[in-house]
């Protein structure tokens, strides 16, 4: 049910082409780009996991960002950790706030949960900056170590983390675990009457979709080599909802799409100047209004439908020659 | 034969209502066991109450296979094995057919194991909705919903099957397929039914027992035939009127 071939084939040929880009055309910008892309990539797919699959929206997943950020930015600047510890850090750090916020609110109905995340955030943003002393107030904390010295090896290790995470979500989304968090979306106390605890897997999701955005924020952590306030910017989780509605919600491969190709699509507007985002958001409106269901998902599904199709047009005249 | 669920004293009240007065019950392994009452009678709270769904009132006792259940989340109640279904079907929607019916068992420590798409594939055949496994569950029509409400419920291997009106806003006909559905899996299992109904006709033949209710109380219980002749009974339906009695009973034969 998982790995068709024709999925796994579309999946090589994207990392494979994502791979080659900076070696076609080989820049510093087209590898930032690119690296910022795969970050938005990780985050756009960790928020689908969890609110893409259960319907509960969080309007606040820059808050595993930055607690995942400065979780980093602490272990290796103020207590000169390597880098690497940042990565497992970072996860259990923001695993416990999606615990804080999740357990407390993720029981209730109504929109508690979207607001507690997005409150969560805010507040976490102010703290950064009421206790300056130690975090660094706006500056926030400077001279952290690379992962990867060299800048596109850096890339491959994030485009290969989006790859792995991606992976791991999909698995989890199409298994029994999947299927639990869709009919969340679908009936809450129909599951109840199921025996299924509803809330049990809304927070195991929000933990799963935290722990992964965290480790998300320790990696943009690494590559900037400062982290500041601004990572809890309210903006950031719009901007990641965005991409996941561009994508297609739900489908979880979606999201990294969107995630990558809004990226690509701010940068290229650079050129516009003020005009940017203006033409942006236009974009935006006219996906939403008129591909409810988002770009990247539905898109692939009809290339997949033409590709497998096409294979299976040319098994079928010998099929019907032999019933006839 | 022991009692596979007993209720004493079990109460509710919302605000200054009293929609729960004082029922009792007791539930014999394999019956099917109808409960009778005008709209507003207290039937569907009284399944909320049974399945957790609300919180009785202090006092109440319900007991499961041994188990008391009072206090319990929905959730636990329903892994202990009391499936229910909803008045108005409540699908998950957004999950194809066969789907809807898998998650009915993930639930449930009963059905854990083995081939659940299987299991699945054989409920909806059962139910009459083989063929439509792939359909996305809001493209059914109503009588389908219903079918795969109880292939949902039935899915979780219940020891006991609550079904709030199976039989509202269903044709004639499609009432005789799902009465002869019910009447298949409680002979095939061995399974314990309740039944919420107003269509009197198909009701009355499906079950062994009657619990007739009137404003949250229990005003009569017996064989159909002494329910429908009974004046409590008669009264809570069409009023206090001497003549009526016949009425009903030969609409109900």
């Amino acid at each position: 049910m998982f790995a068709k071939p024709v999925d796994l084939a579309g999946a090589a040929v994207f990392v494979a082409l994502m791979a080659a880009l900076p070696l076609a055309f080989p820049s510093n910008y087209l590898i930032g780009v690119l690296t910022v892309s795969v970050l938005y990539g990780i985050w756009a797919v960790t928020w689908d996991f969890m609110s893409g699959l259960t319907g509960r929206e969080n309007f606040g997943h820059a808050l595993f960002i930055g607690v995942g950020a400065y979780t980093a930015g602490f272990m290796n600047t103020t207590f000169g950790l390597n880098g690497w510890w940042s990565l497992p850090a970072s996860m259990v750090v923001a695993t416990l706030f999606a615990l804080l916020i999740g357990v407390p609110t993720l029981r209730l109905k109504g929109p508690y949960f979207a607001l507690a995340m997005l409150s969560g955030s805010v507040i976490m943003q102010r703290l950064m900056l009421i206790f300056w002393e130690q975090t660094g107030g706006e500056e926030g904390l400077n001279g952290l170590t690379p992962l990867i010295r060299s800048q596109i090896g850096f890339y491959y290790f994030a485009l290969a983390a989006l790859a792995a995470i991606t992976a791991l979500l999909l698995a989890l989304s199409r298994s029994h675990f999947g299927l639990i968090l869709r009919a969340i979306r679908g009936d809450e106390a129909t599951c109840q009457a199921a025996g299924i605890n509803v809330t049990f897997y809304k927070i195991a999701s929000l933990a799963i979709s935290g722990a992964f955005a965290g480790a998300g924020g320790a990696m943009y952590a690494h590559y900037q080599l400062q982290v500041s306030p601004q990572l809890f910017a309210v903006v950031t989780s719009i901007t990641i909802i965005t991409m996941v509605y561009v994508g297609g919600m739900a489908s979880i491969y979606g999201p990294v799409g969107g995630a990558i190709l809004l990226v690509l699509l701010t940068e290229l507007l650079r050129n516009f100047g003020e005009w940017r985002l203006m033409i942006y958001s236009c974009a935006l409106i006219l996906i939403l209004f008129f591909l409810p269901g988002g770009l990247v998902a539905p898109a692939w599904r009809r290339l997949r439908a033409a590709l497998t199709e096409r294979r299976t047009a040319r098994t079928v005249p010998a099929s019907q020659e032999r019933s006839a | 034969m022991t009692a596979l669920l007993e209720v004493a004293n079990l109460n509710k009240h919302f605000g200054g209502l009293h929609a729960v007065k004082n029922v009792s019950l007791t539930l014999a392994r394999g019956e099917v066991v109808g409960i009778l009452g005008p709209n507003g009678a207290g039937k569907t709270t009284v399944y909320n109450l049974l399945t957790g769904f609300i919180a009785p009132d202090p006092g109440a006792r319900i007991v499961f296979q041994g188990t008391n259940v009072v206090g319990l989340a929905p959730y636990r109640v329903a892994a202990l094995g009391i499936s229910r279904t909803f008045q108005l079907c409540r699908p998950f929607v957004g999950l194809s057919v066969l789907e809807n019916v898998v998650v009915g068992a993930l639930g449930s420590r009963a059905a854990a194991g083995g081939d659940l798409e299987a299991r699945a594939r054989g409920l909806l055949a059962q139910v009459g909705l083989g063929g439509k496994e792939g359909v996305p569950v809001d493209v059914l029509s109503y009588g389908d919903q219903r079918r795969l409400e109880i292939a949902r419920a039935l899915a979780a291997r219940p020891a006991l099957l609550l079904l709030d009106e199976p039989f509202a806003g269903l044709g004639s006909s499609e009432i005789a397929d799902l009465s002869a559905l019910i009447r298949r899996v409680h002979a095939d299992e061995g399974l314990t039914v309740v039944l919420i109904e107003h269509k009197l006709r198909e009701f009355m033949r499906l079950v062994d027992r009657v619990v007739a209710l009137d404003f949250g109380e229990v005003i009569a219980e017996g064989l159909p035939d002494e329910i429908v002749r009974n004046p409590a009974v008669i009264e809570a339906y069409i009023g206090r009127d001497e003549s009526a009695g016949s009425v009903v009973a030969s609409h109900a034969a």
